[in-house]
């Protein structure tokens, strides 16, 4: 008996037909999809004991306490305290310094010589300048240093100064386009806030904050201002502002609209928040005059930082083409302009030097892009955030080494200006002691004392822990005129996620988070 | 000619079925012993220990997992017994302080995390509910390792991430991705 071709193809359908009835195809497929996630090359957490280390997650001003369980120096995952979770950013950190975008090289010595040819060349009318993506830090105050040293050195900030909002004290918040319930505050205060006031999001588009809010009012691009003047002749009874028809038909919403939203403000405690700072939304707020708008006092500074500091310049303020040199601290952002603004004020052929962690910004249009620390790298104090009405200090604690390459923003901006910049987050932390102000929270006893009962290496040390200082509550006198004109440049989850560096994770969790609070 | 196809079709698939179910899994996992002759049932039942005397869930909630050297060591500091297996494991590892390499059965991917302390200690879950009777076996068995993905046989038992989503599913707990996907 002969076999021929036909009878081996029979065998082999047999076979094939066989073998789809057995575990192995379905096992290989599953392990093959297995080894691929095991290639060489792909970061893993470490194996071992793992052990519990506290900090404070940079990834925005909210700076959320961090309980990371870490093998070795190695966080292999990241968790928040009770009652005060973690955003999806915060939950996938330690995850960033692996991603594949990371600036790693750079090259500081030609960035170091670029500015100072700069400030040689440099015209009667020119500045050089940092732009500080998120002030308020002790980095900041290094920085306001440095320029103070440099002759035409200017400090320039996304935004300073800005009075704190108690939303515990608002009862109805009419928002601007702010990012109220997607990343503007801290998670866990505008949780625990939530239920007791009112949200009015007015905003063109139906933005994950206007679809979680109370109410939205979809108005015309622009016309913010138009409905603030609006809001405002109702509630002055024509004395002020611009008449609610004409308001209505500038804002395209329906004068019952405006007239019911200002009754409702005017029942007190309301707020006005905004993306921009306009004068009518300034006379808006300062007429409400509610409670929930807090001027905050700063975290004490050593005394000789505060005397040789550059002000604070805002950037609008600075004249087109004046800006010889720029160096852009972008390793920690809240906040941004469009390149195009910041283009407008480079004088023609500026030095621009990029602090960064990642190409996805203002990297993209330097000459100089030079690798910065990445959370959790990195090492920094995090200004208290927007709905904090106290003063706080607290550390992001590296929980993983840097590499060597990175470059320190401010030792080099430092350098330039010939500035000590020492141990400024130790100085800073001896100054607070020494008011002896406020209180420290050491989360791993979840111990509240009273600064003057805790000597200076000891605030150090629960500091490093990742213990939290908070100022006194500030009594505000009744006399004493309240801050006003709350502008917000704030960064919202989805601006975020635009720029990156993020993980891959976050996509589907800040999706997964967001059915969530929907249902 | 048509009894001849079919007749080699079904051969074919016979052979098929043999190397799947026969064949295949042999090939498939390599196989280990432990490096100690352990017995759980000689420790449980003549020591009296529990799991947790070893596998502790220490105060800061931490597993401690497989115990070190050290753990061992602190009763086994000379031979309690004259068995060859205390004597090599008292020559091999105690007395050189040389770690153990133990292969670990319920060992999770590196995308894991389980926590013991949130299972044991809050839920009230006994071992034995995802370890079987593997404390009160006799003797270690072979560790059988896949040779392609690396991961124990073990954890395609009762430890597969539809085992857990199913006992959350049946006690009407809450889950999401990162409870346990690091």
């Amino acid at each position: 008996m002969k076999a021929t071709r036909r009878d081996l193809f029979k065998f082999a359908a047999g076979g094939a037909a066989g073998l789809a009835l057995t575990p192995m195809p379905w096992r290989l497929v599953t392990d093959t999809a297995l080894w691929s996630e095991n290639w060489p090359g792909i970061p893993r957490p470490a194996r071992g004991e793992i052990r519990t280390r506290f900090t404070h997650c940079a990834l925005c001003p909210a700076g959320c306490p961090v309980k990371a369980r870490c093998v070795g120096d190695q966080p292999v995952s990241l968790r928040g305290l009770a009652g005060r979770p973690l955003c999806a950013f915060g939950l996938t950190g330690h995850h960033l310094p692996y991603h594949a975008n990371r600036v790693s090289r750079g090259d500081p010595e030609g960035a170091a010589q670029a500015v100072r040819a700069a400030l040689s060349r440099r015209g009667a009318n020119e500045s050089v300048a940092v732009l500080d993506l998120r002030p308020g830090r002790t980095a900041s105050w290094t920085y306001r240093r440095a320029m103070g040293a440099l002759p035409g050195g200017l400090y320039l900030a996304a935004q300073s100064g800005l009075p704190a909002i108690d939303l515990r004290a608002a009862k109805t918040i009419l928002s601007f386009g702010v990012p109220v319930l997607d990343g503007w505050g801290t998670p866990a205060n505008v949780l625990a806030a939530r239920a007791q006031f009112r949200l009015i999001e007015a905003e063109a588009v139906e933005s994950h904050t206007a679809m979680l809010a109370d109410e939205w009012l979809p108005l015309r691009e622009g016309s913010q201002d138009a409905l603030a003047s609006g809001i405002r002749h109702i509630l002055t009874a024509g004395a002020a502002g611009i008449p609610s028809g004409e308001a209505a038909e500038r804002s395209g919403l329906p004068e019952a609209t405006i007239v019911a939203v200002a009754q409702e403000l005017a029942r007190g405690d309301a707020v006005v928040l905004a993306r921009e700072e306009t004068d009518a939304v300034t006379e808006l707020n300062r007429m409400l005059g509610g409670r929930a708008i807090v001027r905050r006092r700063e975290a004490p500074a050593p005394f000789h930082w505060t005397r040789t500091a550059a002000p604070v310049t805002r950037f609008d303020a600075v004249p087109d083409q004046s800006i010889r040199a720029l160096l852009i601290d972008e390793s920690v952002s809240d906040g941004y302009f469009p390149w195009d603004a910041v283009e407008r004020k480079l004088a023609p052929e500026a030095t621009v030097v990029v602090f960064a962690s990642s190409r996805a910004g203002y990297g993209a249009h330097a000459g100089f892009v030079l690798p910065a620390a990445v959370y959790p790298e990195i090492a920094d104090d995090i200004p208290a955030a927007i709905d904090s009405t106290a003063a706080t200090f607290r550390l992001a604690v590296p929980l993983v080494e840097a590499p060597a390459t990175v470059v320190n923003p401010t030792r080099f901006v430092a350098e330039l200006a010939g500035v000590d910049a020492g141990d400024a987050l130790r100085e800073r932390a001896n100054a607070i002691e020494q008011s002896g102000r406020g209180t420290v929270l050491s989360y791993t006893d979840s111990r509240s004392t009273p600064l003057r009962d805790i000597k200076a290496d000891a605030f150090w040390k629960i500091l490093h822990e990742g213990g939290c200082w908070e100022d006194e509550a500030r009594d505000q006198s009744p006399g004493e005129p309240r801050a006003s004109a709350p502008a917000v440049v704030a960064m919202t989850w989805e601006m975020r996620m635009a720029r990156g560096p993020l993980s891959p994770l976050v996509t589907k969790l800040y999706q997964e988070s967001n059915l969530r609070v929907r249902t | 000619m048509t009894h001849r196809g079919a007749l080699l079709f079904w051969a074919g698939m016979l052979a098929a079925l043999g190397a799947g179910w026969a064949g295949f899994p042999r090939l498939i996992y390599r196989r280990q012993p432990q490096p100690v002759a352990f017995s759980h049932k000689i420790h449980a039942e003549n020591a009296g220990m529990k799991c947790e005397d070893c596998h502790e869930v220490r105060t800061d909630g931490t597993f401690a997992g497989i115990p070190r050297l050290e753990k061992c060591a602190s009763c086994h500091s000379a031979a309690m017994g004259t068995t060859a297996a205390e004597k090599q494991f008292i020559d091999r590892y105690v007395t050189p302080q040389r770690e153990v390499q133990w292969a670990v059965y319920a060992r999770q991917p590196e995308n894991v995390y389980f926590s013991h302390a949130a299972h044991v200690k809050l839920a009230h879950l006994e071992c034995s509910s995802c370890h079987r009777d593997h404390g009160q076996a006799d003797t270690l068995r072979l560790y059988e390792e896949d040779r392609i993905s690396g991961y124990s046989r073990d954890i395609w038992r009762d430890m597969k991430m539809d085992d857990c989503v199913a006992c959350h599913r049946q006690r009407g707990i809450e889950n999401s991705c990162l409870d346990c996907h690091k």
